[in-house]
């Protein structure tokens, strides 16, 4: 190579949450030779553009674990990281209003209580009671978990990848990784829009483009992306603190800290590609279903609306670890809509198995690509 | 799959966004080619259609046949009532609030409601929004931008205030001092930052006759006052606009007018995917477009300010060119000799020197507009010494001729470059004043020598007239006494508002008297719906965060109800002087709808055949 324009021993992938939070990590570990390479702005993909919301309340026991061991690690934050990113325990509140996924609800709870999370059951009743500004019509059941919240992502990255920078990382910004170079099935570079850098690892953190980025190593992924819309309102002052949610009733909903109300919701009409533009199409059916339940945003007004994607894998989970095909690969995509929330658990799983060939904190292994060869695929529940 | 449920749309043929010359004149040649205005929506935010026109109370520059010498909001009543009787449909009160992948919404405020539309064709005119500029407690109630003023004084009849300090002397900033002077109030002085005076000479001697100093080279730095603006603070900029510290200089005013500049709204059309391009000489970021006034997005064609500052008639001139452009797609009929009879007049009208910088502007993207071929000198005879007889002082070269066609006796020549500088031929001037009434610059004087004194006859449009024989005080042309002098008589102009009153004044004084008597007796925000000051840009900038989109989401600039109309291209400006990388450089950062606030309300009004129990 004549154009070698830097050496390091990790070079990251993607300015989103995992990216940085990754070279965070691999930085406190004392790996400091690394470099982020974004091809836009930090946090300009699926992070920036995300609802914040951050939950421990998931259908699996590993999926509980990793989600805990996250809200750790964010209630830490401002201390270990040094950033105020206006992270709210205000709680996470799951509506449900279908009677096969109020059963499953209970049983969730069973499996997070084992694990130790704090969840209340609330009945409709309960539900009124507490938030009278919720019209509770349909509602079957809800739970409640305090330590659940949100913050602002942006804010995050922006922590992580400045606590990355003091302590040796370097990040690049627009610098867009044009392909990874493979000798005798192990990453020795990557070349970008700013030259060539040896190194030894190379870590997929692209998020939508997760799968193009694989093939740039000739590494698979089972990933696609689609796209998922949020508008914003005009700040009312603060008064609902936690998360609202519904996966049958197809809504998330929480007031941010500046008093906007962010919501979203799914589309399963959807098709898989990368899609910024938004739809008022979109504007029309959240809005009339949400004020059905929450009467008082019908004074409010919509203030932006934009678009994300979820980087979707077979099962909605992460998928996480290292390729077998490709040494010195590592990947950490396919979140399907919840990479914000676990971002800084799994960047602290993924910086351990890079520096120490194995985990520490909290076991990932479940989350290999491998799980897809398997005929059962044990498909997350609670998703949006 | 992608139209569910039952369809709301409207569908137009051609959508025209923004009522105001632009859009008006597009929205006429659509209508009157293809011969059914129904087809044809124009959608405005105003009360009234005609965009700026209707609070402009001034007359017109141009040749008469894009009306000049007609009063602004003449201008706009003339055009609506044309669309109109063509049939042309207005939604007034209504805002596009989003070109969306799936529908063109709009948000009827009168109503509160919301509808979707889809058109065939799209001309988007929307015209350009004003400038802002960051100084010390620019939150202060008292700070106006330069429409705003307009509106309240010339639309709504309320004064803002009683005593004004104006920034900028551009045309905008010249006329409102102009007409805030009618109005009866105070204008204690235009501070302009730059060396010369950008607008019209001719609109500055207006103001500067009536005793308003231009203050070039200098800059506001504070408003003063707790409560509201009681005063304002102003200093000498050196060459790179920054204050001088020890020049400070203070002003008792109620009132700060901003009128620094206009830069184009691009939010809409950005959203159709046309592709957007800062180019300074434009005012800024502008659509790509080719002559016939397309951009890069198929089937939407821009017009006037939104495809760079300009003026009215030029703008009247992009729309019919957009107009007919999309008027022969629809129908598929030859307009081509309309569309270049057009073209010769927009040439003709860019021929200037005050058109160098749209010229430039559209050289960028491979537009070419010829210069030159003009008249720059200005006559030297004032003519014969004891005839009544026009003086002509228009110093400088701009596209008008009203003072030629107005001249029953065929003296005023411009010729066929409109640019050029008028001449007087005094052997056919019988100094009738036609010219006087006529000339939007107020720019043309009567002049007589007689026996005892001389006879000044200068063009008045101010309250009340005076009467014959009153004793007046003097001016000259930069707002000084010089003398005493008596009202020899009044032209009163009942249609046009323009009178013509003949002063009496001391023999030798004809080419030095101008005007009579009226005497004309914290923090720097950057973002002020979210109160975002100048030095939070700076810090976020220093920590090393320099693009738009970044520095929006962590300080929240541009995340209130003005959407980054104002501070976008503040913070902009900002990240240049700090990175040193030019604007034309940066990133945009993203144009998200709704560019208003929408209600809830309005949208979920807007379902309908879907009941909910509520």
């Amino acid at each position: 190579m004549s154009d070698v324009n830097g050496t390091y021993d990790v070079c990251i992938i993607g300015g989103g949450i995992t990216g940085t939070a990754l070279a965070y990590s691999l930085c406190k570990l004392g790996e400091t030779s690394v470099a982020v390479f974004e091809k836009s702005y930090l946090s300009s993909g699926s992070t920036g553009r995300c609802g914040g919301g951050i939950r421990q309340q998931w259908s699996t026991k590993n999926n509980v674990r990793l989600a805990m061991r996250s809200v750790k690690l964010f209630e830490n934050f401002e201390e270990d990281v040094g950033m105020d990113i206006e992270y709210y325990q205000g709680g996470y509140l799951m509506l449900s209003y279908d009677e096969e996924e109020a059963e499953q609800f209970e049983k969730n709870v069973e499996i997070q209580r084992e694990e130790g999370l704090d969840v209340e059951i609330l009945t409709p009743k309960q539900v009124s009671e507490r938030y009278p500004y919720i019209n509770t019509q349909d509602l079957i059941v809800a739970t409640f978990c305090q330590t659940d919240g949100h913050a602002n992502p942006h804010k995050a990255v922006i922590g992580y990848a400045q606590a990355a920078k003091r302590m040796g990382a370097d990040i690049y910004t627009h610098t867009e990784v044009l392909g990874v170079d493979v000798e005798n099935g192990k990453v020795v570079g990557i070349q970008t829009t700013r030259g060539y850098f040896k190194c030894n690892v190379v870590v997929n953190a692209s998020g939508p483009w997760s799968r193009q980025v694989a093939e740039l190593a000739g590494v698979e992924l089972p990933t696609e992306s689609y796209r998922h819309q949020i508008f914003v309102t005009e700040p009312l002052e603060n008064f609902f603190p936690m998360m609202a949610i519904s996966f049958a009733g197809n809504f998330y909903m929480r007031q941010a800290h500046h008093g906007q109300f962010i919501m979203g919701q799914g589309d399963k009409d959807e098709k898989p590609g990368i899609n910024y533009n938004v739809t008022f199409k979109f504007e029309k059916e959240l809005a009339e279903k949400m004020v059905g339940i929450f009467p008082f945003l019908k004074n409010l007004r919509i203030m932006r609306h934009w678009s994300g994607m979820y980087n979707m894998s077979p099962d909605a989970q992460p998928i996480i670890g290292q390729s077998d095909k490709v040494k010195g690969y590592f990947y950490a995509v396919g979140y399907s809509g919840h990479g914000f929330m676990v971002a800084p658990a799994v960047s602290e799983a993924l910086s351990e198995l890079i520096v120490f060939g194995k985990t520490l904190h909290t076991d990932v292994s479940y989350l290999n690509v491998d799980r897809f060869s398997n005929e059962d695929v044990e498909k997350e529940k609670n998703v949006v | 799959m992608v139209n569910e449920g039952p369809t709301e749309k409207k569908h137009v043929k051609a959508l025209v966004i923004g009522a105001g010359p632009a859009g008006l004149c597009g929205a006429i040649a659509i209508a009157e080619s293809i011969g059914d205005g129904k087809q044809i929506l124009v959608v405005d935010e105003g009360i009234v259609p005609g965009g700026q026109l209707p609070k402009q109370t001034h007359k017109f520059f141009g040749h008469e046949g894009f009306y000049a010498s007609v009063r602004g909001f003449e201008i706009g009543e003339k055009l609506v009532s044309k669309a109109t009787d063509l049939g042309v449909q207005f939604s007034m009160q209504t805002t596009v609030a989003g070109i969306y992948e799936d529908s063109i919404v709009t948000y009827d405020r009168n109503n509160n409601s919301v509808d979707e539309y889809t058109a065939d064709y799209l001309l988007i005119a929307t015209g350009a929004s004003e400038r802002f500029l960051v100084f010390r407690n620019n939150t202060l109630p008292g700070v106006y931008g330069a429409g705003a003023v307009q509106t309240l004084m010339n639309q709504y009849k309320v004064m803002p205030g009683e005593s004004f300090l104006i920034v900028g002397a551009g045309n905008i900033g010249l006329i409102v001092a102009y007409q805030l002077l009618q109005a009866g109030a105070n204008v204690k002085a235009i501070v302009e930052a730059s060396s010369k005076i950008g607008g019209y000479m001719v609109h500055a001697n207006k103001i500067m006759r009536l005793g308003v100093p231009i203050m070039l080279n200098h800059t506001i730095v504070s408003a003063l006052g707790e409560e509201r603006v009681q005063g304002a603070i102003v200093a000498r900029v050196d060459e790179h606009f920054k204050p001088i510290p020890g020049t400070e200089k203070e002003f008792v005013v109620d009132t700060i007018c901003l009128a620094v500049g206009l830069q184009p709204s691009v939010e809409l059309v950005a959203q159709t995917g046309a592709e957007i391009k800062y180019i300074s000489e434009l005012g800024g970021y502008v659509p790509i477009r080719d002559e016939n006034m397309k951009t890069t997005a198929d089937n939407v064609y821009i017009a006037g300010d939104l495809s760079g500052i300009e003026e009215a008639s030029t703008a009247m001139i992009e729309g019919y060119i957009a107009g007919y452009n999309i008027a022969q797609k629809i129908t598929g009929q030859d307009l081509s000799e309309k569309i270049s009879t057009m073209k010769d007049e927009l040439i003709e009208f860019r021929k200037g020197p005050f058109a160098s910088k749209v010229r430039e502007g559209l050289k960028k993207m491979n537009i070419l507009f010829p210069s030159g071929g003009y008249r720059e000198r200005t006559q030297q005879s004032t003519g014969p010494n004891g005839k009544l007889r026009a003086v002509i002082e228009c110093p400088q070269a701009i596209p008008c001729n009203p003072c030629e066609t107005s001249c029953p006796t065929g003296a005023i020549n411009v010729g066929k470059n409109i640019n050029s500088i008028p001449y007087v031929d005094y052997d056919k001037c019988i100094g009738c004043g036609v010219c006087v009434m006529k000339c939007p610059g107020l720019a043309i004087f009567l002049l007589q020598e007689k026996e005892d004194y001389s006879i000044v006859g200068i063009p008045y449009e101010f309250l009340p007239i005076p009467e014959n024989g009153t004793i007046v005080k003097l001016f000259d042309k930069d707002g000084r006494y010089v003398a005493d002098g008596q009202i020899d008589k009044v032209s009163v102009n009942r249609k046009e508002k323009t009178h013509l009153v003949f002063l009496r004044v001391p023999k030798g004084m004809e080419n030095i008297v101008r005007h009579f008597d009226l005497a004309i007796n914290s923090e720097e925000y950057v973002c002020r719906c979210e109160e975002v000051s100048r030095q939070d840009v700076e810090k976020v900038i220093d920590s090393g965060i320099t693009d738009y989109e970044e520095i929006r989401r962590i300080l929240r600039i541009g995340m209130g109800p003005c959407g980054g109309k104002t501070c976008r291209n503040v913070v902009l400006q900002i990240i240049a002087e700090k990175t040193k990388i030019p604007i034309s450089e940066s990133k945009l950062g993203a144009f998200r709808p709704p560019v208003i606030p929408l209600p809830i309300d309005a949208i979920v009004k807007s379902r309908k055949g879907v009941d909910k129990d509520e």
